[in-house]
């Protein structure tokens, strides 16, 4: 479970990135979060993990407090909630295989992470996540040599190998075409279902959050001004949440149609 | 088909030409008068130079008939040997050691500012220090022989490995680094597998190209008595042999090319 009570966030440059936030996700749930560009869907998400810190406030994160946690206690937690990017983040020089074992770091002793050699059940974890988002031919190919969708699919299989309880994925979707993304948002949506992974999703496009969304969160401005299930987001919630009217800009169907 | 010159008839007036920034023009004026100036203090001539080479000479005539005898000579051979030893020695000490200095002085690598400040003088202060002075330095503290010319090799290599491996550095992808500190993992995990796959192929390519380097350092490292062929070459000066000089440096210049050579095409792979 993952808990926020009146979590601020302050960047040092005096920007509020989010504001009074009270909020509770339970387990397994498929939240999406919208809202404008500088919002704070990305504050909320980072925060999660604590690659963001809280300036005042409290967040638990599956019964720890994330406030307190020193830098080993941040990594064991990390450890536990896989994270998915807008821009794929893989070494683009190394294998597939690699980059989805760079999932199991917390696990590997550190020796053998320096000379290479990860254990035979990690490599089978590793394996086990590329098949579960249907690339595992692709193991042993460079990063580099994939399409935007299959390399999105390595960074999912990545964020699977940890084993984690919660997923988040900050835009997974924004530099991909709309088939592609609507692969990608099916696996996180079967993934969350099937393994019972809280997942958490930043979108851009409304249509899309609508169409995967157990739950829609707004922000606006680092303030919560939605929160609720996904069939009751319609035209005129998402005007309130953007303070002001749609454009095809804000659909990814016409969007993609201009 | 259009013609462009049916969709734009009249010819039309370019906007006025840039001139070249004043401080392109000034910049090239300097240089030639600096080169004008240093010529004039240092009493350049042509002529001089020309005269030197074509009066009856031991070292030209020495040129001109090379002892290649010298080249098999037993102790030559060992000489050559230590030089390579040298070379050799120099690079994977000094190079292996500047791949984590290079990650010390990253702010990624080394969360810790003083450290980083502290790592960063010390490369700055050892680049600044040439090879010879390092050799010099030694052979005066450690004394003369190969130990001196492996210690300066040593630090020689730190400094230019470091430099070009923390400057590759700079232009790395952060995505993976990101990725890995959210996946948990430790510094040295994140060092080993989000950055290192990166820089590997380019460090490589800087060791080897830092022998090359070595390699012809320690030849004049031996003139002030770090050992090495260059000791072997002092020796013959000394006793104004030339023609088994010339021998000698023919020798070290081939076998100079050949390790270039091999050097530039393996470097050309990694890349
Ligand atoms: N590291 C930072 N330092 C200072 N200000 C920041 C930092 N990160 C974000 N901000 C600011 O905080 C606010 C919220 O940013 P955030 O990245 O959470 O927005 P977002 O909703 O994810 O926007 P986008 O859709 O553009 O990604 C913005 O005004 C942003 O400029
Ligand atoms: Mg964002």
């Amino acid at each position: 479970m993952i808990r926020f009570e009146q979590a601020c966030v302050t960047y040092p440059n005096g920007v509020v990135g989010m504001k009074d936030l009270d909020l509770t996700i339970d387990d397994g749930e498929f939240v999406v979060i919208v809202g404008l560009s500088g919002a704070g869907k990305s504050t909320l998400i980072r925060a999660i993990n604590g690659l963001v810190p809280l300036t005042s406030g409290r967040l638990d994160v599956n019964g720890r407090d994330v406030t307190k946690l020193n830098r080993s206690g941040l990594r064991e937690l990390r450890s536990g909630i896989g994270m998915i990017f807008q821009g794929f983040n893989l070494v683009d020089r190394t294998t597939v295989l690699k980059n989805v074992l760079m999932g199991r770091l917390h696990e590997v002793p550190t020796w053998r992470t320096l000379i290479g050699r990860y254990p035979a059940a990690d490599i089978d974890l590793a394996a086990r996540a590329l098949q579960r988002v249907e690339i595992l031919e692709k193991a042993y190919s460079r990063a580099s040599d994939l399409s935007g969708g299959q390399r999105q699919r390595v960074g999912i299989a990545r964020a699977l190998a940890q084993e984690p309880a919660i997923i988040l994925a900050d835009e997974p979707v924004a530099s991909l075409d709309p088939p592609t993304s609507h692969v990608v948002m099916r696996y996180l949506q079967q993934i969350s279902r099937e393994l019972g992974i809280t997942t958490i999703v930043n979108l851009h496009f409304l249509d899309l959050a609508t169409a995967y969304a157990d739950r829609i969160i707004g922000l606006r401005d680092g303030v919560l001004v939605f929160d609720g299930p996904g069939s009751d987001a319609d035209e005129q919630v998402f005007e309130s949440i953007y303070g002001r009217s749609l454009t095809a800009d804000d659909t990814m169907t016409k969007h993609a149609a201009l | 088909m259009t013609h462009l010159d049916t969709v734009v008839p009249d010819a039309p007036t370019l906007p006025r030409k840039p001139r070249p920034a004043l401080f392109t023009i000034a910049t090239i004026a300097a240089a030639i008068a600096l080169t004008i100036v240093t010529a004039r203090s240092v009493d350049f001539s042509f002529g001089e130079i020309i005269g030197n080479l074509s009066r009856k000479n031991s070292v030209v005539e020495g040129l001109l008939n090379p002892d290649w005898g010298q080249i098999w000579s037993r102790r030559s051979r060992s000489a050559f040997i230590e030089t390579l030893q040298l070379a050799v020695l120099g690079t994977a000490t000094g190079a292996t050691l500047a791949l984590p200095l290079a990650l010390w002085t990253t702010t990624f690598g080394n969360p810790n500012r003083w450290i980083r400040t502290v790592v960063r003088s010390f490369n700055n202060v050892n680049r600044a220090i040439p090879d010879l002075l390092w050799a010099s330095l030694f052979v005066a503290s450690v004394g003369i022989g190969a130990l001196s010319g492996l210690l300066a090799l040593f630090f020689f290599s730190l400094a230019v490995t470091t430099k070009l491996t923390s400057d590759t550095l700079d232009g790395i992808d952060m995505g993976p680094i990101e990725a890995a500190n959210a996946a948990g993992a430790s510094l040295p995990k994140m060092l080993r597998t989000a950055v290192v796959p990166q820089i590997l192929p380019a460090y490589a390519s800087f060791v080897l190209y830092n022998f090359e380097l070595n390699l012809r350092a320690s030849a004049v490292l031996g003139l002030v008595g770090a050992g090495g062929i260059g000791l072997r070459i002092e020796f013959f000066r000394g006793r104004g042999d030339w023609e088994a000089l010339w021998g000698l440096v023919f020798m070290f210049f081939i076998v100079v090319f050949v390790v270039e050579r091999l050097s530039v095409t393996l470097r050309r792979r990694l890349v």
